[in-house]
Order: structure tokens, then C-alpha cells, then sequence
């Protein structure tokens, strides 16, 4: 009698256990991080699963889903680069083609309602068509990849896994490449410790800086995601490549030179910098606002600073360089070498 | 003889009974709207008066410049028949894609028609703008946009359908635009500003042609609505086109004449209302 009250008393107590882990874990697939607003992602429309989100990962990491099988996602957003391309201007895509514009990081996605340096794809399950399509990044079509897909033995097991059959259809790809990326969250900077009294501190050149982006950048870079989503000109030197920004999505001259505000987290490890990559340093690009082009779409923001009236941002040198230092408490190494956001190379 | 006559009589009386009846059957042709079936919608397209044909058949438009076609598709979506009673019925959630290259794409059948006799037939070029932000997981059949392949119907570096595209060769296209000599006309947008996204121009048009000859559904009657669709509107509508300037549009701003041109190029041929 004891033994068998014994038995169920463990038993029980282990499915609770067993429950308990389980809901665990599925609270780990996708967590708001507690200083962080609510992503805009509809997860309703897509849930987020473990075997999904190791499909999509699988996926991002093959480079059968270019036409001569070379050139995957990861190869243009490197994980210790903050997902982007290391030390190219122009990412470089298929038959050593070179794309118009320099790869943009792949970072809290799920906070994130338009993509692209223009903006012009307002689904991040979208997304992906882009480089497949594009002639100098995939080069490849959909129904292409499918077939290329069907055709390996693992792929039929890792989407019955992840969708409940073996089906292997564009929506579920489209997904699985989504249910993956939106789990690339970086939260845990330096700087993220430290405004969430977790034992980190900043220097004093680094708490200035602070101060000064709060000061003079949080316009368009506001914390915590140092962005603010929107699509600006921020005063860039017109160059031979004349390339228009938005305004190649609208046609409206208003929207010309604008893009896309990208975040500042890890921004010291995804030089070189801006939609073209035309500045390698930190330093250079604090230093381009000091002395912005007047062209006219230039963002209101820019064209008069807000103490000294002067165009661009007012900043002296040591200010310049206490930004960077505060830049540099934005890289998060835990999201850089999250093993989760790594290519499994036991596949 | 006499046997002859009474069979005669007997046989025009029969005839004549019988056209009575049949009169009078015609006249009680209510229509019960319980009743449901079918209305096909043969898109014919054709260059002028000629048929279209995709390869090397020369064709000239109004600004006198010879050229030839190798694709011609659009979208058809939001359907709607009005009755002779002021009544529309409209047919949500149903999109198409006509194709020059598949004889099949060019016939759409609207199901469940309840019986009635429709004046007249609206209709969208394009896909409207609620379904073009949807989620993926509703772009189905003809709307999936990862399954066009080479013969694409989507933007993806500006999401968004293609509603209609017209593709070819003319010797009016300077070959400093293009080598061959190839010309892409694709219209887009569906207005954009979608989730705080840019706005972009709205070039969805909504085509109403009238039914002269009434469409009669009835529980045995599946008219057939047939139209004509002239591709040499698209050049020489409301705005005239020429291919030595208008040769690559890919860009929703830049193909709103085109859209207005090709908002004229549909119209009723006959309707054809055969008993089953």
C-alpha cells in the first residue's frame, strides 16, 4: 500500500514537473524581454514551435536556396557580424554579383512592421522572396527551392516535424524562415544589464554618451531598440551611385534619400556602415552628423541642432568619442553567439 | 383521302395546342431566386480586330509603331452581376488570373448565380487592397505569390500583385533601353500605406460593362457573358502610348496611365443564354 501511494506520488509529481517544463519551455521560443514594448509580429497567424523554428534555421543556413547552391541567408547576415555581411559595403550575393545596398542586420524582427533598407515589404514572411528573387543575391524562384527540397531526404522528416506532414509547400517555408528569425532577440547588452540593475555599469565617457544619444539622437534612435522604425534623410553626401531610398518604392519626391532608421544594437561588430556601406568606423559615422549635406528632403531633425541651431548635431570631439563608447555597450556577445542562431552542423 | 384530312386537322390541331402551350409556359417563366447556376466569362483577348496571338504576329498601335507580344495576364477579382431589378449580387473572395498562355485561365465560372436576368457586369483588375496585405497563409490558388516562377505576378522588393502585365518586342523600342528591343509594361499598386508602411499610388480599376443582351440564369439556363478585350487599348486608350517612350514600367506611379488605358479595353461581345 505505501509503495503503491509512493508510486503515485512520484508519478504525479513528475507529469506536474513534466507539465511545468514543458510550458517552460514553449515561454522560452519567444520572450518579450521586460523593457522592451510588444512586438507587432501576429505569432497568432504563425505559432512559434521548437521543431519550426529548427526547420527555419536549417533553411536560413542551406545554400540550396540559391540557384547554383552557394549563397544561403546566413551568407550575407553572418550571426558575429549581427547578422550582417563582415566588412562588405555592398553584400555580395550569387556568381560574385555585388547588390545595390549594404546587408541590414537581422535583429528583433518581431518589433519590426516594414523591411528593408526602402521599406517596401511590410511582411516579415515576405521577406525571404526578396534575395531569392534578386538576380545578384539567389537568383532562384520558389517552386524551384521546393522542388530542390523535396528532393533531400531531411527536409520531408524536419517539416513533418515542424507542420504534421510532409508536405513541403512555400507557406510552410515562408514560415519556418519566419518562425526562426523572429526568435533572434537581442536584449542583453551591456547596456541592457545595466538599465535593468543587473550588475552592469557603464564608464563615465559611457554613461555621457548615454546621456548625449538620449540628448541628441533619440529622435530617430530611441531606446530600447534604438530605432524608431521610421524612413529619413540623414544628410549623406550624394554619391555617383545615386540610389533614391524610398522614393523607389512611392515615386514620391518626398520620400527621396530616405531610409530606414536601423537600430544601434551591436552596431560596433555590423561596420561598414549606412544603406551603402560608405563609412567603415563608428567614428566616421558620429562624425557625418556633425557636418550633414542640406539636400531637400533632409530630415527636419537634422537641419537645425536643437541648442546651437546649427545644421546637423552639434558635437565636439570628446562628445563624438563618448558616443562610440556608449555605442560599443550595445553589443550583446550572448546574442552573437547564442548557439541557437548558429548553423547546426549536425544536420 | 378523308382519313388523310382528319389526320391532318388532327395533327395541326395537335401543333396548335401544343404552340399554345408552350406559349403559355413561356409566359409563367417566373423566376425563382431559390433557384442557382452558373455564369462563365469568356475573356477573348484580341489586338483591334484581330485575334491575339503570342510570338511573332505584328500588330501597330496608334502612334504607328509595329510590335509583337509575348505575354499578356491580369488579374480579375470582385465580380459582381446586377439585375434588371437593381439587385447585386457579388462574388467575394473569388480572384483570377487570365493568362494569354493558358486557354483555361480565360474562362471563369462563377458558381451558385441565383436565377435572375443581370444587366449588368462589374469587375477589378487587380487584387484589392485588403487582400494584398493579407497574411500568407491566405494567398491561395492564383493569389500564392512564391508560385509564378519565371512568369511573375508579384513585386517582392515592393509587395505587391502585378495586375496586369503586357510583354513583347517592338522595333520602336530604342536599343539603348533595351538590346532586343523587348518592352515590360507592369501595373501595380494597390495604394500602400498599409501598417504605417509609404503610401502608394492606387491603381486598382473597376470595370462596369452593360448586358445588352440580359444574362438569364435560370435553374436550366448557365449564360455565357463573352467579352471582347482589345490589348491595343493599353497603348492608345485615354492616353496615348508610345513604345519608343513607354517601354519598361515597373513602378506604381509611373503606370497609372496604363491602367487608365486598359480600364477601356473590356467589352461585351454577346451573351449567350442556351437551356441545358
Amino acid at each position: 500500500m505505501k509503495l503503491k501511494i509512493t508510486v503515485l506520488v512520484t508519478s504525479v509529481a513528475l507529469l506536474v514537473m513534466a507539465f511545468f517544463s514543458s510550458a517552460h519551455q514553449k515561454a522560452l521560443l519567444f520572450d518579450v524581454p521586460p523593457h522592451f514594448p510588444a512586438p507587432v509580429y501576429p505569432f497568432e497567424k504563425n505559432p512559434l514551435t521548437e521543431a519550426g523554428i529548427e526547420l527555419g534555421r536549417t533553411l536560413f543556413y542551406d545554400a540550396l536556396l540559391s540557384k547554383d547552391n552557394t549563397i544561403s541567408c546566413g551568407s550575407c547576415h553572418q550571426q558575429a557580424a549581427g547578422f550582417t555581411q563582415s566588412g562588405q559595403a555592398l553584400s555580395r550575393g550569387i556568381n560574385d554579383l555585388t547588390t545595390r545596398r549594404n546587408a541590414m542586420p537581422l535583429v528583433n524582427l518581431a518589433w519590426s512592421s516594414h523591411f528593408g533598407w526602402d521599406g517596401g515589404v511590410h511582411d516579415l514572411d515576405l521577406f525571404p522572396m526578396v534575395p531569392i528573387q534578386n538576380e545578384a543575391e539567389m537568383n532562384e524562384s520558389l517552386p524551384n527551392i521546393l522542388e530542390k527540397l523535396r528532393k533531400k531526404r531531411q527536409y520531408p522528416v524536419l517539416f513533418t516535424k515542424a507542420f504534421g506532414s510532409p508536405d513541403i509547400t512555400d507557406e510552410r517555408f515562408l514560415k519556418a524562415l519566419s518562425q526562426f528569425m523572429l526568435t533572434m532577440v537581442s536584449a542583453n547588452s551591456r547596456y541592457d544589464r545595466a538599465v535593468r540593475h543587473q550588475g552592469a555599469t557603464f564608464t563615465p565617457s559611457e554613461r555621457a554618451g548615454w546621456i548625449l544619444v538620449e540628448r541628441k539622437c533619440s529622435g530617430c534612435h530611441p531606446e530600447p531598440l534604438f530605432t524608431d522604425f521610421s524612413f529619413r534623410n540623414n544628410g549623406l553626401a550624394s554619391t555617383v551611385n545615386d540610389d533614391p531610398g524610398q522614393y523607389g518604392i512611392t515615386l514620391n519626391n518626398e520620400d527621396r534619400y530616405k531610409f530606414k532608421v536601423p537600430t544601434l544594437r551591436n552596431v560596433a561588430v555590423t561596420a561598414p556602415y549606412m544603406h551603402d556601406g560608405r563609412f567603415t568606423t563608428l567614428e566616421e559615422v558620429v562624425a557625418h552628423y556633425t557636418g550633414v549635406e542640406h539636400g531637400e528632403t533632409l530630415d527636419h531633425l537634422l537641419k537645425r541642432d536643437r541648442e546651437t541651431g546649427i545644421l546637423g548635431i552639434s558635437l565636439t570631439p570628446t562628445e563624438q568619442a563618448d558616443i562610440v563608447a556608449f555605442l560599443r555597450t550595445l553589443t550583446d556577445d550572448s546574442f552573437l553567439q547564442d548557439c541557437r542562431f548558429a548553423e547546426n552542423k549536425g544536420l | 383521302m378523308i382519313t388523310n384530312s382528319v389526320v391532318r386537322i388532327f395533327l395541326l390541331a395537335l401543333v396548335t395546342s401544343a404552340t399554345f402551350v408552350s406559349c403559355k409556359k413561356t409566359e409563367e417563366d417566373v423566376i425563382d431566386p431559390d433557384t442557382k447556376n452558373s455564369v462563365t466569362v469568356e475573356f477573348e483577348n484580341r489586338v483591334g480586330d484581330q485575334k491575339l496571338i503570342l510570338g511573332t504576329t505584328p500588330y501597330k498601335n496608334a502612334s504607328g509603331e509595329s510590335f509583337s507580344l509575348t505575354a499578356l495576364n491580369y488579374f480579375v477579382s470582385n465580380i459582381s452581376l446586377k439585375n434588371e431589378n437593381g439587385t447585386v449580387q457579388k462574388f467575394p473572395n473569388q480572384y483570377f488570373l487570365v493568362k494569354q498562355t493558358d486557354a483555361k485561365s480565360k474562362l471563369i465560372t462563377l458558381k451558385d448565380v441565383p436565377s435572375g436576368n443581370y444587366t449588368e457586369m462589374s469587375f477589378m483588375i487587380g487584387v484589392d487592397s485588403l487582400k494584398s496585405v493579407s497574411p500568407v497563409t491566405e494567398r491561395t490558388g492564383v493569389l500564392d505569390p512564391t508560385s509564378y516562377g519565371d512568369d511573375g505576378m508579384y513585386w517582392s522588393w515592393n509587395s505587391g500583385y502585378i495586375f496586369l502585365k503586357i510583354e513583347g518586342t517592338s522595333v520602336a523600342v530604342p536599343k539603348t533601353v533595351n538590346a532586343n528591343q523587348n518592352f515590360a509594361i507592369h501595373v501595380g499598386g494597390y495604394g500602400g500605406g498599409w501598417n504605417g508602411s509609404a503610401k502608394t499610388v492606387n491603381n486598382l480599376r473597376t470595370i462596369t460593362v452593360p448586358l445588352t443582351t440580359k444574362a438569364t440564369v435560370r435553374a436550366n439556363i448557365a449564360p455565357e457573358v463573352h467579352l471582347f478585350v482589345d490589348a491595343l487599348k493599353i497603348f492608345d486608350g485615354p492616353n496615348k502610348l508610345s513604345l519608343a517612350t513607354t517601354n519598361s514600367v515597373h513602378s506604381p506611379a509611373v503606370a497609372t496611365p496604363v491602367a487608365e488605358n486598359y480600364k477601356t479595353m473590356f467589352q461585351v461581345d454577346h451573351v449567350h443564354n442556351n437551356k441545358q
